[in-house]
């Protein structure tokens, strides 16, 4: 290229009426086809998510978390009932913390799959969008069957769950599961074997540990680093039943460039994510005991709570997914809650990934961080 | 009134002129009023012509209905059909169902809706390109299919050079592709119409070359006399790297997956085509398809004995079947792999297709001057 071309820059929009900028908008500033500035822009989803929380009870307060993410509802609602339970000082029944984390898993594995079939559109191939969609949908019944929605599955309430298992929710997540490791191999061999795939994603969005911390990244972003920072190991909830089993965190470390990730590395992340889903919740499903699904008196505890205030957080898909909740003393709603999601930093951590990528690269790195607008807007 | 400047003018001489002055007039009136009637008096003759004369009126049955106008359109709208009912098959769902058996009839929906959409021109956009270049699109891509041999007898034209003329009109496409990109008044179309003719500089090196080779052993340029000399053996089993190569160069050319860069909807919206809407986007979307479909019947004609085949079938059945098996391959490979970047693109066409393309034009080189049997086979005289 002349000096000429490299010193005209070209400043162009990605979104919010592009096809894959849903709910969020990022200016580009070009020179030739590559990208050496980019400045991501939130504000297109906001819902004041913080200062409905200050208008619902405590049950109610869930459903508004989870709205924040439908495709890991299960896990989304989570940080505001732990925090709620922290501060009234809720029991939870055995029964209870098991189904959570079942559920919560199964949530996982649901918005993963979700995820990888919206990269590969990304990466332009409609196949692997629509085969774990379809399976995806087997997931989605069973969460139907358990609580009657889809989505706004609204299961976790302070001092245990809503719903109870039966036998046709655990017909069902059977033959999810079922479904998902039997054509697991072939989607991996897909992916993973393919060529293209990993000419598209090799090299792409690559960022060092300490980079990645800094950042504050979190979940699979800073676990295809190889660093085994999880939540659900590091500190163990007593209201859920992670400790109740054998598992390792899933870590991936690259041979390439150890202690670095890229979008090809955190795709593989991101299946083992699954995989361990999977074990979790086979492990788990023999060891649900019977018993209350809720603590009797949590309706009365949670009517009213003492003043306090409690830190919430969940290992989510996405990172750490954290909220922090104040009372007053004998309030009827939170006097404030602070949402922190996992997004907001990967989403702006584009600023320093995208420079210097190409711009059909661009959109290879948003997707390989799988930031969710629902997350930063609030 | 020699010598000197004369301001009168002569009136006798004036008044004696004005009679050939009107016969002037009255013969550049009757010379428009029988130019108008001779070519009214043209049309009938040339439609009389078309018509009573046995070998015209053949010709203009061939140029509308079959293999011509009628009949290339009706294979774009079952191309479409097709890719859109395998590509369903292929991810797992059911591709269009409702209308007509198997959505047989789906496309018609969809063109019907597509043409009575509004058409949104942008303001930035200029407006006359704007409006002829997407039928200039289709043409270029329409023409080329008089030169393919559907039929032994029933084709349309047989040129000595039809192979060059084809790819001449071809290569007018990205052309057109990066002008209506840059007429639309748009960063992203413009953007797409790079990328399209990017692909172009990519793809059609190898393409060409890779129509060398049945050239030469036909030893001729026309695509007719290039099916025909393929009576004793076809040449896929000569050059079996080569149909690859041009598989992959014309996909590459045509711009869809995995070379869609031009119209790569997660990254430039829909590229070139970004701003265009209704019948102007109807026009582009059946280009693309219509280029397709004529790679297809191309390498049918090139590489797989044309209408050469078992006797008992007319020889258009079997170009049609061939064409068939030819296109599924086609949808295949374009709904199996990952999309690749610009510069992938032209590092892939010129660092694997082009080696093996010219590797195939050098081994039919020495083969057609050292292999005395090959000449046999071909029927050719050197």
């Amino acid at each position: 290229m002349s000096p000429d071309i490299l010193d005209e820059t070209t400043e162009i929009w990605f979104g919010p009426q592009h096809v894959s900028a849903h709910g969020w908008a990022a200016k580009l500033t070009l020179v030739g086809d590559f990208v050496v500035e980019c400045d991501p822009n939130a504000g297109y989803f906001h819902r004041s998510a913080e200062k409905c929380l200050e208008f619902r009870n405590f049950r109610q307060g869930a459903l508004i978390m989870e709205r924040l993410c439908m495709l890991e509802a299960f896990l989304a609602e989570y940080p505001y009932v732990q925090a709620v339970e922290k501060i009234a000082g809720l029991e939870v029944p055995e029964r209870a913390k098991v189904m959570r984390t079942i559920m919560m898993e199964a949530s996982r594995i649901h918005s993963l799959q979700f995820w990888w079939g919206q990269f590969s559109a990304e990466l332009g191939l409609f196949a692997m969008l629509l085969w774990p969609w379809v399976d995806r949908e087997f997931f989605l019944d069973a969460f139907e069957e358990l609580s009657g929605s889809r989505h706004a599955v609204s299961y976790s309430t302070p001092g245990g769950v809503k719903y109870d298992f039966n036998d046709k929710v655990l017909e069902k997540l059977d033959i999810a599961i079922a479904r998902f490791e039997d054509r697991m191999p072939v989607m991996r061999d897909m992916l993973m074997g393919s060529p293209t795939f990993r000419a598209r994603t090799e090299g792409i969005g690559q960022y060092t540990l300490k980079q990645g911390l800094k950042f504050g990244l979190s979940g699979p972003p800073i676990k295809a680093c190889g660093l085994p920072m999880d939540l659900r190991k590091d500190a163990p909830d007593p209201n859920l039943a992670y400790d109740m089993i054998d598992w390792e965190v899933p870590v991936t470390e690259s041979e390439e460039h150890p202690g670095e990730s890229d979008a090809y590395d955190r795709m593989v992340q991101r299946f083992r994510e699954m995989e361990t889903s999977v074990e979790i919740i086979r492990k788990l499903l023999p060891l649900v005991p019977e018993g209350p699904i809720v603590d009797p008196k949590a309706r009365g505890k949670s009517n009213r709570l003492p003043e306090g205030e409690a830190y919430g957080r969940v290992e989510g898909t996405r990172g750490i997914s954290t909220l922090w909740l104040k009372t007053t003393e004998k309030a009827q709603t939170p006097y404030r809650a602070k949402i922190r999601g996992p997004c907001f930093n990967s989403y702006y951590s584009l600023k320093h990934l995208v420079p210097g990528a190409k711009f059909a690269d661009f959109i290879v790195v948003f997707g390989s961080l799988d930031p969710y607008p629902g997350w930063w807007d609030r | 009134m020699m010598g000197g400047v004369v301001l009168q003018i002569d009136f006798f001489a004036w008044l004696q002129g004005i009679p050939s002055w009107l016969y002037g007039v009255i013969q550049w009136i009757f010379g428009i009023v029988s130019g108008i009637f001779y070519w009214i008096w043209g049309i009938f003759t040339w439609i009389w012509a078309a018509v009573f004369d046995v070998a015209n009126f053949f010709f203009l049955i061939r140029a509308i209905l079959f293999p011509g106008l009628v009949f290339i359109l009706m294979t774009i709208i079952f191309a479409v059909w097709f890719t859109r009912k395998l590509w369903g098959r292929i991810q797992d769902r059911r591709g269009p169902f409702h209308l007509g058996k198997y959505g047989g009839l789906q496309l018609f929906a969809d063109a019907i809706k597509l043409v009575a959409k509004e058409t949104i021109i942008p303001d930035k956009a200029r407006r006359w390109m704007y409006r002829f270049l997407p039928s200039m699109l289709l043409l270029v891509v329409l023409i080329p299919f008089a030169f393919i041999p559907w039929d032994p007898i029933w084709f349309i034209a047989d040129l000595s050079v039809s192979l060059v003329l084809v790819f001449a009109f071809l290569t007018a496409v990205p052309v057109v592709a990066l002008l209506s990109g840059w007429i639309s008044g748009s960063k992203y179309t413009l953007i797409g119409g790079f990328r399209a003719a990017n692909n172009q500089f990519a793809s059609e090196i190898p393409l060409i070359i890779s129509t060398i080779g049945p050239a030469m052993l036909a030893g001729s340029l026309s695509v007719m006399a290039i099916t025909q000399a393929q009576s004793n053996i076809w040449f896929i089993f000569l050059l079996p790297i080569n149909v690859a190569t041009f598989l992959v160069a014309a996909i590459a050319s045509v711009g869809t997956f995995p070379f869609d860069a031009p119209v790569a909807d997660s990254e430039v919206i829909f590229g070139w085509r970004t701003e265009f809407s209704g019948i102007y986007f109807t026009l582009t979307y059946f280009a693309e398809f219509a280029e397709q479909a004529l790679y297809s019947a191309l390498i049918v004609a090139l590489f797989l004995g044309g209408f050469q085949g078992p006797a008992f079938l007319p020889g258009s059945v079997i170009f049609i079947i061939k064409f068939l098996i030819v296109f599924f391959f086609f949808v295949v490979v374009t709904s199996s792999f990952h999309r690749l970047r610009q510069d992938q693109i032209v590092y892939f066409c010129w660092k694997y297709l082009l080696p093996l393309s010219i590797l195939n034009v050098v081994l039919v080189m020495l083969g057609i001057a050292n292999i005395p049997a090959l000449q046999a086979i071909l029927g050719i005289g050197g």
